[in-house]
């Protein structure tokens, strides 16, 4: 809210300036956003009169003016196409200070010039800049033209928290300095009613009376309707109001200075001279004063007449009804509606004005009456005393006395952990209180109407600290023991997982969760299965990410764009899929790999990434964990999507049977979709919450053998279709007791090796741990090995 | 064996010997080659030394001492050269011809996310301090995070926080973590120390100081005669622990729903350790998160009786507390993954 310091000075005996009280509010919980000045920015300017007028000897369009300022004549040089004698000017004398600069002599086309008669543009003001300034024939010649416009003011831009509606009001913000720094505080001066008995306010009928407490209406007959005065244009100028006309500015002008929302319908375009408080009906619709026609849902809180909305309740008024230039009968309403009837009003039209603003966060209902009155009397008084105004029908169905609130000293430091002595705490509960009662220990606090937001000793013990300052709370480390804090296994396994990717050279990404309709499609999830967005912020991010996939291609994308050849990322995060009315989310795990393990380097590997990097990877992370198994197949169901992976180079990886993990080369229309297929990238995923249910080995320490190992290295010759996997299980199967490990050293086809097949050259290290192997046992083993590999895939030892 | 036979072969080896150049052999290979020939199993001396033995006794006592001799004086001047061609091993390098000049290929070490490294910073300070680590869903309820946490249908502070809404199911994205510790509370009776780490969800338009995605770290404690004072004392050890035993903080009065009394708390600028610059506005103060005593309606909404139990609150911006940290400019670089980016952080062992 933009608050006028002048307006405030009106109610305060305030010492401080406009910053030094900016710099203050925060302590007490108000922020200012912003500080700005406001007024004549410039001195030395005074009121003239231009004497004569020639044209310049040396340019045809400008001209020589003799100025005078009642004291002493000036010679000046002046451009503009409107000057003329006689006419009275804002004139910046030699030494002026004005926005662009300070101004000193200067020879314009030969001719000195001791001033400069000023345009809008040139003082900072508003208006018409295509000539200079001319001010009203009257005007005296030698005064100062800042103090005539009136005098500076600067504008606080203050940030009122949603508890407090009541601060939303020059009267409000008064109210609240002079409690929380002892700041003077005076009424202002109202302006006195007269009330003519024989007028009669138009009827009004209330039939929602929960959404309605309190309407308080007035007729105001004879009102004369034109230009506001330059003080209630000023005064809403400076809060940032546009004038519209004398009633409706009185309304805005009561409204920024108290609180409290008004409205002004033309009695006259009242249809039956009534106003009815009730639901809108099924079709109505009302065209409002911002120029837009609102269809009105079905139960919206409206103000109608007998036939019609007129307005919407709390929101705004209807331009049917609106007071303009031909109004002679003003229908005044001051009311109260209750915060949730007005929000949702607001809310389904999108649709927001100072007035819900208030009316939402909750306005003082006692205030209402006493609006009223404030805003009749102005407006009768701007009518030159021509106007009658009507005694108030006040329709109060909502009243409620405000619940008292019973809280101690004690209970007040018991809450803030403080000390302060009981008085210091009764006197900050007083000031801020409408009435207090002591019994006993006990004060009974009835907070004052505007401070709806008071209810509990809790609040109490807000205020007190906000008053008497958080700084003198103190600070303490507590008293209760001190206990062992619980691991969170799904969280430190997140955590272990992303340490191990990262010292496994992978950076970790972290992206949004929202991707476009179209992408959601390539990764063949069923559309039943999309969590979708009702409010999405654009069209690209309209379903909750069913994978870690498509973040991690449009970082790969991102990071190509900017010329990176190689990249390894990967994310660990939630994916969605709806599952009918519920929404499954799963922790996942996702690595994209792409081009060289590392950009080009004389010594480094020139391998690109693929299937046994990612492979490679994921066998480092679920090392240790019991009954792995990599399969060739991609059981659907794991994980979003089948056919994301290049058919032939995928895997599976699995704990007991339980799919874990899947891996491979991305599909190339997927690449092609994400334009990352200049390489071909890897990718993989792991299920995080799979991996925490899946179990590892023992972490105990396991004996090392102290004798020698054996080990021989067999070409065999199989049928290039026999996959390893099938040549270590049958190694494996023979629990040969003395082989310790197998391993692949070397593949080859080609020459030497018939077609269709390949050599595997395989490395078999025995080793026992309780004496040395004789060479007699090793080949024994060897032999067993050749034979089952004979019969079972008709192996040969390659020559 | 004849003596002249063998005084034949000693006079050649010996000669061989007194002509070898020590110098000659340029590597410890090649004198060990040297060494095997004349003194290994089978070697030219080895062999004199062993036909000794067949020789007549006359012959023995006349040649014996000069093969000794020869042996002593080969042994000593291998050993001699071999000490040398030992002590100059590093020269060995330049012979070999490498230009120990040429770069090193990269070691491929990945990098936590920046938020990761923040939050894992915060969250083991916290741990240490007596929290335990909980979590929630990201997809919640309109109960869980706003109906539970004080903020009923229509509130106006709903407008303090700009939600997304699921098409078609009555769910949202999460605004807040603090939906964690009505779900924390409800599973779990007090004392508790909670702290929650994770992602929460505005409806913002993303820009350099918005973004729709981003991280918080959320804290409860709830036991009996928890106060005001003891949530200043425990953010006073984190923030100190956090950013360095100088730190100063600042509670300002504010307003939350979900606690009464509230505060917004500040630290010194991180940037001019508080004399004012254009980071803090000239304040020298941080704005970095928002606390308060748990407000009763919020123990009431989980079955608490607030007569009984009270607790504090507080949520931590990560990306906030990163961006004053390491100094980024804009919000939007944390979800944009560029490895340029990604690899300054966590760089140096310092």
């Amino acid at each position: 809210m933009k608050a006028s310091y002048n307006w405030l000075k009106e109610r305060l005996a305030l010492e401080w300036s406009a910053e030094e009280l900016a710099g203050r509010l925060p302590s007490v919980g108000i922020e200012v956003a912003g500080i700005e000045k406001r007024g004549p920015v410039f001195t030395g300017v005074v009121t003239a009169e231009v004497l004569t007028k020639v044209k310049h000897p040396n340019a045809d369009r400008l001209s020589l003016c003799q100025v005078s300022d009642g004291a002493k004549t000036y010679s000046v040089v002046c451009g503009a196409p409107n000057v003329a004698a006689g006419q009275k000017v804002p004139f910046a004398r030699v030494g002026a200070v004005l926005p662009g600069g300070k101004l000193s002599k200067a020879k314009i086309r030969g001719v000195e010039s001791e001033g400069m008669i000023c345009s809008t543009k040139e003082l900072a003001l508003e208006g018409d800049a295509s000539g200079i300034m001319v001010l009203d024939p009257s005007t005296k010649a030698g005064q100062d033209f800042a103090a005539l416009l009136g005098g500076s003011d600067t504008i606080l831009d203050v940030e009122i928290t949603p508890n407090r509606p009541d601060l939303m009001s020059h009267l409000g913000l008064c109210r609240e300095i002079a409690t929380c720094f002892g700041v003077p505080f005076k009424e202002s001066a109202e302006t006195a009613l007269q009330e003519d008995a024989s007028l009669r306010s138009l009827p009004v009928e209330i039939l929602s009376a929960g959404d309605c407490p309190r309407y308080v209406g007035r007729l105001i007959d004879g009102v004369r309707v034109g230009e506001s005065p330059d003080w209630i244009k000023d005064k809403l100028a400076a809060v940032g109001l546009r004038p519209i006309n004398n009633v409706v500015d009185v309304t805005n002008l009561i409204l920024m200075d108290t609180g409290q929302p008004l409205h002004a319908f033309d009695a006259d375009l009242l249809a039956n001279g009534r106003i009815i408080v009730r639901p809108a009906r099924p079709g109505e619709r009302l065209l409002a004063l911002d120029g837009k026609d609102y269809a009105l849902t079905e139960g919206l809180l409206v103000i109608a007449d007998y036939a019609k909305p007129v307005a919407i309740a709390g929101v705004m008024g209807g331009q049917a009804t609106s007071v303009t230039a031909s109004t002679k009968r003003v229908f005044l309403e001051s009311a109260a509606f209750i915060p949730a009837a007005v929000r949702k009003s607001s809310q389904s039209l999108r649709l927001r004005s100072d007035s819900s603003a208030r009316f939402e966060r909750g306005c003082d209902v006692e205030a209402a009456a006493w609006a009223s009155r404030q805003a009749a009397a102005l407006i009768a008084s701007l009518s030159g005393g021509s106007a009658r105004v009507s005694p108030a029908l006040d329709i109060y169905p909502g009243r409620k006395d405000p619940f008292p609130i019973r809280a101690t000293a004690a209970r007040v430091n018991a809450i803030l952990g403080t000390a302060f002595p009981a008085e210091e705490v009764e006197k900050t509960i007083r000031a801020i209180a409408a009435k207090t009662d002591q019994e006993g220990d006990v004060l009974v606090v009835t907070p004052p109407s505007w401070r709806r937001d008071l209810a509990t000793p809790w609040d109490l013990a807000e205020e007190t600290a906000r008053i008497l300052g958080y700084d003198r709370i103190p600070s303490s480390v507590g008293t209760s023991p001190l206990k062992p804090t619980e691991e969170l296994r799904s969280h430190s396994l997140a955590h272990r997982a992303r340490a191990r990717l990262a010292a496994l050279g992978l950076h970790e990404a972290c992206t949004y969760d929202f991707i476009s309709e179209k992408h959601a499609a390539l990764l063949e999830v069923t559309e039943d299965q999309w969590v979708r967005l009702a409010n999405p912020l654009t069209e690209d991010w309209v379903v909750l990410r069913p994978s870690l996939l498509p973040g991690l291609l449009q970082s790969l994308r991102r990071n190509i764009e900017r010329q990176a050849e190689s990249v390894r990322l990967f994310e660990v995060g939630k994916t969605y899929l709806r599952d009918g009315s519920a929404v499954r989310e799963h922790s996942h795990l996702a690595g994209v790999l792409y081009g060289p393990l590392s950009p080009a380097h004389w010594k480094a590997s020139k391998d690109k990434a693929g299937l046994f990097e990612a492979k490679a990877l994921l066998a480092d992370l679920l090392a240790g964990v019991t009954g792995l198994t990599w399969t060739a197949d991609d059981p659907a169901g794991t994980f979003a999507g089948s056919g994301l992976l290049l058919p032939g180079s995928r895997l599976t990886v699995s704990a007991g049977g339980a799919p874990l993990a899947r891996l491979g080369i991305l599909h190339p229309k997927l690449a092609r979709a994400w334009e990352v297929d200049r390489e071909q990238p890897a990718y993989f995923e792991l299920d995080l919450e799979r991996l925490a249910a899946a179990s590892a080995g023992p972490r105990t320490f396991r004996a090392m053998s102290s004798f020698p190992s054996s080990w021989r290295d067999l070409s065999v010759v199989v049928r290039s279709d026999v996959p390893y996997a099938d040549i270590e299980a049958a190694v494996a199967g023979l629990k040969l007791p003395a082989l310790d490990s197998v391993g692949l050293v070397d593949v080859y086809a080609g020459k030497g090796v018939a077609d269709g097949c390949r050599s595997l050259s395989l490395r078999f290290v025995f080793l026992l741990p309780d004496r040395t192997l004789k060479d007699a046992e090793v080949a024994a083993g060897v032999e067993k090995v050749l034979a089952e590999l004979k019969k079972r895939f008709g192996a040969e030892l390659r020559k | 064996m004849a003596t002249s036979d063998w005084l034949v072969a000693f006079e050649k080896t010996a000669a061989a010997i007194g002509a070898w150049d020590p110098a000659a052999a340029a590597t410890l290979d090649a004198l060990e080659a040297v060494r095997l020939e004349f003194l290994g199993r089978s070697g030219r001396l080895t062999e004199a030394l062993k036909g000794l033995k067949d020789l007549p006794l006359e012959d023995r006592k006349l040649h014996g001492p000069k093969a000794q001799a020869a042996r002593a004086d080969l042994e000593e001047r291998l050993a001699r050269r071999r000490a040398e061609l030992e002590s100059r091993g590093d020269r060995s390098l330049e012979d070999a011809g490498v230009d120990a000049t040429l770069p090193a290929p990269p070691q491929l070490r990945g990098r936590l996310h920046p938020l990761t490294l923040m939050a894992a910073e915060m969250t083991g300070i916290l741990r240490l301090m007596g929290f335990s680590v909980a979590e929630g869903p990201l997809v919640e309820t309109d109960w869980y995070n706003f109906g539970a946490l004080n903020i009923p249908e229509h509130h106006p502070a709903r407008d303090m926080q700009d939600t997304f809404y699921l098409k078609d199911l009555p769910r949202l994205l999460r605004t807040h973590t603090s939906p964690v510790q009505i779900r924390t509370m409800e599973k779990t009776k007090p004392p508790l120390k909670i702290i929650c780490p994770g992602r929460v969800f505005r409806h913002d338009q993303v820009d350099a100081t918005h973004s729709a995605v981003f991280h918080q770290v959320e804290g409860l404690a709830v036991d009996r005669g928890v106060t005001f004072a003891d949530l200043k004392g425990t953010l006073e050890v984190f923030m100190k622990t956090l950013l360095g035993p100088s730190t100063r903080i600042r509670f300002r009065p504010s307003y939350f729903p979900f606690t009464e009394p509230s505060a917004e708390v500040d630290v010194n600028c991180l940037l001019c350790g508080g004399k004012g610059c254009p980071v803090c506005k000239q304040s020298g103060w941080l704005e970095l998160l928002g606390a308060g005593v748990v407000n009763p309606a919020v123990l009431k909404a989980v079955g608490l009786d607030p007569e009984e139990w009270s607790g504090y609150a507080f949520g931590i911006g990560i990306e906030r507390l990163a961006i004053m940290k390491y100094r980024i400019p804009d919000i939007r670089y944390f979800y944009e993954n560029d490895l340029r980016f990604l690899g300054q952080f966590d760089e140096s062992v310092l």
